[in-house]
C-alpha cells in the first residue's frame, strides 16, 4: 500500500504580494510555457487592489471531481493528489460541475480536464513564491482563506456602499 | 453463507454501488450482475461519435474487470420481473436470481416523436452503444443530418456531428432549444452563437412525418418548409425503465421512490440512477434527476449501505454542462425557480451570461454561459457549483453579487464557504482512487 | 460607439511567426489610428527583435522612423497628429524574472517638445504579451474621448466620455467592475485632469501607483483624446528558449538582489532609505534648493520607521519578489484609513522636502497619491510648487497673483494647487505649462530659483549639485530625463566603481562610460531595480528567453545604439547643445549642507567637453560624429545626419 502522505500546499494570504508568479511557474509545469490563463493556482484580489491570495485545490477528502469522472481518469498520485490521467481523460467536463471549489478547469486546445496534482511532490508554485506565501507542509488541508478574505473584503464587498 | 446481492443494470449507478460494495464490505459477498450491455460509460459515447476515442474506452467494466471484482455477470439479459417476497428476480432468458438485498438501477431509454417514419432506416436515437455505432457508421463529411430536438442530449454530440464533417440543422418543437437546461436569456445566446458557428436552428417546428426521398429522407413540418438530408437523430427525450417492476410490490411514482439511504418501499431492495425517484438537494423534494452525477452518488450510497453501513444521503443537486463551438453551457441547482430572487448579467462584448438565484440568502440554482476561452480562466463553474451544494448564508455578500454576477470568486472565499465544503463526503470518509476496489484473491 | 476591429484575420493573412519566433516574444505589434479609428496587428521579425529588443530600443526607432518632417531634416511637435505614442514591453515581460512587467513609454514629450523614455511598471506587460502583443503604437488624434480596450483578439476604441474627469485611479475603478475584472485580469494605464488638460508634465499612470511621468507623456495621451488604456490579461503562451534555464537565471537574479549588500536595501525598503541616505551626501532637496541641512529629526524618516507608520499592503509587479512595492493604509490623522500608494524615496522628496513638508509624513504619502491620481510628475510638481512657495516667501510672486497663500509645507495648498494646475484654473494655467516655460514667464528674479533644464525637462527627485553625474546626464540625455544613470556594478563593462564626484572631469568620463547599460535595461520589459544585477544575469536571462548568445559588450553597444538614434531624433525636434545646461538655481552652488561651496557651474562647460569626446559626439552640432555612428553599426544613421559627409569623417 503506498505511504498516504500528509503534505498540502498550504497558504498564508497574509504574505501575499499580488506579484502571481506562483501562476507562471504553474502554469509552466502544466503546459511547458507561461500561460497563466492555464494555471491550476490562481491569485485572487481582495479589498480591491490591496490584498490578493492564491488559491488551489484543497485535495479535499471527498475527490468529488474522482468520483464523478466516468471512466475513472482522475486518480491519487503518489503525492496524495488527485491527478488527471491524460490518456484517460475524454474531456467530458463533468469533474468541472461536480468540484464544489471551482479547482478543476478544462483546457480547450488539449480536450482535456486539469488540476492541480502537487506536481507530483515539489509544488513548483511554492517553489516560486518570492514571500513563502505558499508552503508545502506536511498538515491537515483547511480554509486558508476565508478568513483573511471575510476581514480583507468587508469595505469593497459589505452591501452597497 | 455470505450475502447475495443482486445489482439490476449495468450502468453508472450499478457499477458505482459494485466497487462500494467491495470498498465497504468487512467480509466478502456474493455480488451478481444484470445488465442487457456490457457496462460502458454514456457520457463518452459522443467522444466515440467523434472518434477522439477507441470503442474500447467506453467500457467501465470489461469481463476481466468483473472477474477482478468477484461479480458473477449476466451481461445481455435483462430483468423481466421481481418478487420481492420471494427475493427473486426473473431474466427475459428465464434465470431466476435469488438474493438477499437488490438494487433496481435500469436506467432509462430513448424516446422518439411520434410521427410516422420515426422507426424508419436512417432514422437513430443516441443513447445506446449500438446506437451510437449505427449512427458512426452513417455519417460522412458533408452529411446533411437533422436533429430533433434541442435537450441536453441532444447538445452533448452536436461538436461531434460537426467534428465529423456533417452539416447540422436542428429542429425543436418548442419555440426555443435547451429547455430543460437553460432559461430563455441563455438559450437565446447560445442559439445565436450556433447560427454564427453555421448551424441551421429551426424552433417551433412540429415535426409531421419523415419519408424516404431517393435514399434520402425528407422530414415534413405542419408549417411546410421541408427538410432534406442524409441522416436524422431523434433525441425527443427519455423515459424511465419502470415496466418490469410491474407487480414486484416496489413503489413507484414518477420513478422508484426511495428514503434517504436510498431504499425503496421494500426494505432489502434499493433504487439508483435515472430510475430513482430520490431526495432534491435544494427543494428537498422527490425528483427523478436522471443525470450522470445522481447515478454516481446514489450508486455509492446504495453499495454502502448494501455492505452493511448505515450512510443517509442527503439528496442530489442538478448539475449540468455542454459545451457548443467552444461556448459553454452549465446550470445548477434551482435554476428554473420562479419564486427566487434573481440577479442576471451580460458582457456587451461576448456572449456571456450568469443568472444567480435565491432564496434567502443562499444560492439555491445558477447559470453560467461564455466563451470557454474565458470560462477557464476563471474558477467560477465549480464555485457556483460549491455555492449552492454547501448553501452556505452569503449574508452581506449577497448585494455584492447582485450587483455583479460576474465577480463569485471572492464571495465564495470570503463565505467561507471552503469550510463549510471540507467536511463534507458522501459516505462519511474519503474517496478511494477508482483504481484501489479491492479485487478478488 | 463602439469601433470594433477584431484582428482574427492578421493570423491567416500574415505569415505566421511561430517557427522563427524567439522565445519570449509575442510577435506582434498592435497598431492604433485614432483618427482613423482603426487598430491593426503589424508582425515584426526575428531580426528586429534581436536589434531592437523592444522597451525604448523598439520605441526610439519607431519614433526616428515615423515622426520626421521636411524630408527627414525637421520632426512633428509633441502635440502633431502624427506624433507616435509608443507603449512597449520586452522580451522578459510575462516571464518570471522579478518585476518583468514593464511598460516604457516612447513619443515626443511635451516638457522638451523632444523625445522621451519614461518607464512604469505593474501589470502592463504581462497583460499585453499574453494579448499577443510586443508593444502598441498610437498615432492620429481622436475627436472624442476614447479608450483603447484590448482582450487577446478583440481590439475596440471605445467612447471614454463617461471616464472624462475621473482622476486615474477612479478610472480604474470604473473600468474593472464596467468589464467584470477584478485584481491584476485587467491593467489600466490612464491619464487623469492633468493629462486631459494637457498639462506639460502630466503623466502616465497605471494599476494604482506605476507612473511612467516624465517629459508631458501624459499630455500626448490627452493631446490623442486617449483617456485609457485598458488590457485584459489575455490567455495566449508565452514560450521560452529553455525555460528551465529562464527559470534558473531569473532566481539567481532575485538571489543577487536579495542578498548582495548593493541591492539588498532596495530588496528590503525599495527606495525608502533614499531619503536619509540621500541626506548625508547633500543630495535631498529640500525647499527647492534653498538648504541641504535637514532641519528636523531624520530618525522618523529611516525607512523602517517609514514602514511601520502605515499598514502595509504587498503590492507587486508582476513575479516580483522586492520588498518595494506597497499599497499603505493611512493610520491617523485628517486621511485615516484612505489607500495610497506607498511613495517612492522621488514621492517623499517631490511630494515631501522640495516643497519643505518635512515632518508630516501621512501628509506626503496622501499628496503623493493625489499626484498620481491627477498624473501629474511627482519631481517636476515638487520644482513648481516648492517654486511657487519660495517666490511667495521672497515676494516674487504676490498672493493675488497666485490666487493664494502658499507656504512652505502647506499640504492642503500643495493639494489645491494640484488641482489648479491639472485644471488649468487661474494661475495654475500659467504652472501647467511646466517650471521652465513659467519660469521664463515670470522672469527674473522668480525666473533664477526655479529648477530646471534649459531643454525643458525637470530634473528628477534629487539635489544634482551634489550628483553632478546625474545633472549631466539630465541635460545630454535624449530621453527627457536620465538616459545613462544610475550607475550598476560599473567596473563589469570597465569603469571604475569610485570616482571623486565633484571632479567633473573624473564625473563625465565616468556617466560617458556607463552610457548604454540603461537603455538596454529598459528595452527588456524589466523595472530598473529589478535589473540592478550584474549585466552577466541579464544576458544569461535574456538568452534563456530567446535563445540568443547577447554578451555584456552587446548589451552596452545595443543601448548606446539607441541612445544615439534617440539623439537624432532630439536633433530633428531642434534640441540643440546650446539647450544642454541647467537653470541657473539647478546649476547653482549648495549654500550649506555636506557638498557647501562644491560648484558645478565652474566645472560645467568642461564637464560638458569631456562628455562629448568620450561619447564621440560632435560638440557643436551634437550628431554623434559618423566613426561613433559606424562603429555601433549605424551606418545608415550616419547618412541620415551627415549625408555624403559621412563617409569623408
Amino acid at each position: 500500500m503506498l505511504a498516504t502522505t500528509t503534505h498540502v500546499l498550504r497558504i498564508h494570504p497574509e504574505k501575499c504580494t499580488g506579484c502571481l508568479r506562483c501562476e507562471l511557474a504553474c502554469s509552466y509545469m502544466q503546459t511547458g510555457t507561461f500561460q497563466p490563463a492555464k494555471s491550476v493556482i490562481r491569485v485572487s484580489p481582495f479589498e480591491g487592489h490591496t490584498s490578493y491570495a492564491p488559491y488551489t485545490c484543497t485535495q479535499c477528502a471527498e475527490g468529488w471531481c474522482m468520483t464523478a469522472c466516468p471512466v475513472g481518469a482522475i486518480t491519487i498520485n503518489a503525492a496524495g493528489a488527485k491527478d488527471v490521467l491524460d490518456d484517460t481523460c475524454v474531456g467530458c467536463k463533468l469533474c468541472t460541475i461536480a468540484c464544489p471549489y471551482g479547482t478543476m478547469f478544462y483546457d480547450p486546445d488539449t480536450r482535456k480536464a486539469f488540476k492541480c496534482n502537487l506536481c507530483g511532490g515539489a509544488p513548483a508554485c511554492a517553489e516560486a513564491c518570492p514571500t513563502a506565501a505558499i508552503t508545502y507542509e506536511a498538515t491537515a488541508t483547511a480554509d486558508w482563506l476565508g478568513e483573511f478574505a471575510r476581514e480583507r473584503t468587508a469595505r469593497v464587498l459589505a452591501g452597497a456602499r | 453463507m455470505a450475502t447475495r446481492h443482486l445489482i439490476i443494470g449495468g450502468g453508472t449507478a450499478g457499477m458505482n454501488a459494485i466497487r462500494t460494495i467491495r470498498e465497504e464490505e468487512g467480509e466478502r459477498s456474493e455480488i451478481a450482475l444484470v445488465s442487457a450491455e456490457t457496462p460502458y460509460s454514456r457520457m463518452v459515447l459522443p467522444y466515440y461519435l467523434d472518434r477522439s476515442i477507441a470503442e474500447s474506452h467506453v467500457f467501465t467494466a470489461t469481463p476481466r474487470v468483473l472477474a477482478d471484482w468477484g461479480v458473477k455477470p449476466h451481461v445481455g439479459r435483462r430483468a423481466t420481473a421481481l418478487d420481492t417476497r420471494a427475493n427473486v428476480c426473473t431474466l427475459d432468458d428465464g434465470t431466476r436470481l435469488e438474493y438477499d438485498d437488490c438494487l433496481i438501477a435500469t436506467g432509462s431509454s430513448a424516446v422518439r416523436a411520434p410521427v410516422p417514419g420515426a422507426d424508419g432506416r436512417g432514422v437513430h436515437s443516441f443513447w445506446t452503444l449500438d446506437e451510437a455505432r449505427a449512427v458512426l457508421a452513417e455519417i460522412a463529411p458533408g452529411s446533411h443530418v437533422v436533429m430533433v430536438g434541442a435537450g441536453f442530449i441532444a447538445f452533448t454530440i452536436l461538436n461531434s456531428i460537426l467534428a465529423l464533417g456533417a452539416k447540422l440543422t436542428i429542429v425543436e418543437v418548442a419555440p426555443r432549444i435547451l429547455p430543460r437546461m437553460v432559461d430563455d436569456a441563455g438559450a437565446r445566446l447560445v442559439e445565436d452563437w450556433l447560427t454564427k458557428h453555421g448551424v441551421a436552428i429551426r424552433t417551433g417546428a412540429k415535426l409531421t412525418r419523415i419519408e424516404d426521398a431517393k435514399g434520402r429522407k425528407r422530414l415534413r413540418f405542419a408549417a411546410g418548409g421541408d427538410l432534406v438530408c442524409d441522416v436524422v437523430i431523434m433525441a425527443t427525450g427519455i423515459k424511465t425503465n419502470l415496466e418490469w417492476l410491474k407487480g414486484s410490490g416496489v413503489t413507484v411514482n414518477r420513478g422508484v421512490v426511495v428514503d434517504d439511504r436510498l431504499r425503496s418501499s421494500v426494505p432489502n431492495v434499493y433504487a439508483a440512477g435515472d430510475i430513482a425517484e430520490g431526495r432534491d438537494l435544494i427543494t428537498g423534494e422527490p425528483a427523478v434527476h436522471a443525470i450522470e452525477p445522481t447515478a454516481q452518488e446514489h450508486g455509492r450510497v446504495v453499495g454502502a449501505n448494501m455492505a452493511g453501513k448505515d450512510v443517509h444521503y442527503r439528496g442530489s443537486l442538478i448539475v449540468n454542462i455542454v459545451e457548443v463551438c467552444h461556448l459553454d453551457v452549465a446550470s445548477f441547482g434551482a435554476w428554473d425557480d420562479e419564486r427566487a430572487e434573481i440577479a442576471s448579467g451580460v458582457k456587451p462584448d461576448r456572449p456571456a451570461y450568469r443568472k444567480l438565484l435565491w432564496r434567502g440568502d443562499r444560492l439555491t440554482g445558477a447559470i453560467i454561459l461564455g466563451p470557454s476561452s474565458d470560462i477557464w480562466t476563471t474558477n467560477d463553474v465549480g464555485m457556483l457549483k460549491g455555492l449552492v451544494q454547501s448553501g452556505v448564508s452569503l449574508a452581506r455578500f449577497k448585494a455584492h453579487l447582485k450587483r455583479n454576477p460576474f465577480d463569485v470568486k471572492p464571495v465564495f472565499i470570503a463565505s467561507k464557504t471552503t469550510s463549510a465544503l471540507l467536511p463534507e463526503t458522501i459516505l462519511g470518509r474519503p474517496s478511494k482512487a477508482p483504481g484501489n476496489t479491492p479485487v478478488a484473491v | 460607439m463602439t469601433t470594433a476591429i477584431v484582428q482574427a484575420q492578421s493570423r491567416t493573412t500574415t505569415p505566421s511567426p511561430a517557427r522563427e519566433l524567439p522565445g519570449g516574444y509575442a510577435g506582434k505589434l498592435l497598431r492604433v489610428d485614432l483618427t482613423k479609428k482603426k487598430c491593426w496587428a503589424e508582425p515584426w521579425s526575428a531580426d528586429e527583435m534581436r536589434e531592437l529588443l523592444g522597451g525604448v530600443g523598439l520605441g526610439a526607432m519607431i519614433l526616428y522612423r515615423e515622426t520626421a518632417t521636411k524630408g527627414g531634416r525637421g520632426n512633428v511637435s509633441w502635440d502633431h497628429p502624427d506624433n507616435r505614442l509608443i507603449l512597449a514591453t520586452g522580451p522578459m515581460a510575462g516571464l518570471p524574472a522579478w518585476g518583468s512587467s514593464g511598460l516604457t513609454v516612447v513619443t515626443i514629450g511635451a516638457g522638451t517638445n523632444g523625445p522621451t523614455s519614461t518607464q512604469a511598471n505593474g501589470f502592463f506587460g504581462t497583460n499585453l504579451k499574453y494579448s499577443g502583443y510586443d508593444a502598441i503604437v498610437i498615432q492620429g488624434q481622436s475627436r472624442d474621448w476614447v479608450y483603447l480596450y484590448i482582450n487577446d483578439d478583440a481590439v475596440e476604441l471605445r467612447d471614454a466620455k463617461f471616464l472624462v474627469g475621473k482622476d486615474t485611479w477612479a478610472t480604474q475603478d470604473a473600468l474593472g467592475p464596467q468589464l467584470g475584472l477584478s485584481g491584476h485580469m485587467l491593467s489600466v494605464y490612464s491619464i487623469g485632469p492633468a493629462g486631459e488638460n494637457l498639462v506639460r508634465f502630466a503623466a502616465i499612470q497605471g494599476d494604482y501607483g506605476h507612473v511612467a511621468s516624465k517629459n508631458g507623456c501624459g499630455a500626448v495621451m490627452g493631446k490623442k483624446k486617449l483617456k485609457a488604456v485598458a488590457i485584459v490579461r489575455g490567455t495566449k503562451s508565452l514560450r521560452a528558449a529553455d525555460p528551465r534555464g529562464l527559470v534558473q537565471a531569473a532566481d539567481d537574479i532575485g538571489f543577487d538582489l536579495r542578498t548582495d549588500p548593493s541591492a539588498k536595501s532596495l530588496y528590503e525598503y525599495g527606495t525608502l532609505p533614499g531619503v536619509v541616505n540621500l541626506s548625508r551626501l547633500g543630495a535631498l532637496p529640500i525647499k527647492n534648493y534653498t538648504t541641504n541641512v535637514p532641519p528636523v529629526d531624520m530618525s522618523q524618516w529611516e525607512a523602517p520607521k517609514l514602514r511601520e507608520g502605515f499598514d502595509h499592503r504587498g503590492h507587486q509587479c508582476s513575479a516580483c519578489g522586492m520588498h518595494h512595492c506597497h499599497m499603505s493604509v493611512i493610520r491617523k490623522g485628517e486621511h485615516k484609513g484612505t489607500i495610497v500608494d506607498e511613495p517612492e524615496y522621488e514621492g517623499w522628496s517631490g511630494a515631501g522636502w522640495a516643497i519643505g513638508a518635512m515632518s508630516d509624513i501621512d501628509g506626503v504619502a496622501w499628496l503623493n497619491t493625489e499626484l498620481d491620481r491627477a498624473c501629474l510628475d511627482v519631481n517636476e510638481f515638487g520644482w513648481i510648487c516648492g517654486w511657487v512657495m519660495e517666490c511667495q516667501e521672497k515676494g516674487y510672486l504676490t498672493e493675488a497673483q497666485v490666487g493664494f497663500r502658499l507656504t512652505w509645507g502647506d499640504i492642503k495648498g500643495a493639494a489645491r494647487l494640484i488641482q489648479m494646475i491639472s485644471h488649468r484654473q487661474g494661475f495654475g494655467n500659467v504652472l501647467a505649462e511646466g517650471v521652465k516655460r513659467a519660469a521664463e514667464k515670470l522672469g527674473s528674479p522668480a525666473k533664477d530659483c526655479a529648477i530646471y533644464t534649459e531643454k525643458g525637462a525637470a530634473p528628477r527627485g534629487h539635489d544634482h549639485r551634489a550628483r553632478w553625474d546625474e545633472m549631466l546626464d539630465t541635460c545630454t540625455s535624449g530621453t527627457g530625463t536620465l538616459e545613462s544613470g544610475v550607475p550598476v556594478h560599473p567596473a563589469e563593462i570597465g569603469q571604475p566603481t569610485r570616482i571623486n564626484t565633484f571632479d567633473g572631469e573624473a564625473v563625465a568620463k565616468f556617466i560617458a562610460g556607463i552610457r548604454g547599460r540603461r537603455n538596454f535595461e529598459d528595452s527588456l520589459g524589466m523595472c530598473i531595480f529589478t535589473t540592478r544585477t550584474r549585466l552577466e544575469n541579464l544576458c544569461r536571462v535574456l538568452n534563456a528567453a530567446t535563445g540568443w548568445d547577447v554578451t555584456v559588450p552587446d548589451t552596452v553597444r545595443f543601448g548606446r545604439r539607441t541612445a544615439a538614434i534617440l539623439r537624432a531624433a532630439s536633433l530633428r525636434c531642434g534640441l540643440t547643445p546650446d539647450l544642454e545646461r541647467p537653470s541657473t538655481r539647478y546649476g547653482s552652488t549648495p549654500v550649506d549642507g555636506p557638498a557647501k561651496g562644491q560648484a558645478v557651474g565652474e566645472q560645467w562647460e568642461k564637464m560638458v567637453d569631456t562628455w562629448y569626446r568620450e561619447v564621440g559626439y560632435d560638440r557643436k552640432t551634437g550628431k554623434p560624429l559618423p566613426a561613433t555612428l559606424k562603429a555601433l553599426g549605424l551606418d545608415w544613421l550616419a547618412k541620415d545626419l551627415w549625408g555624403k559627409r559621412a563617409s569623408r569623417r
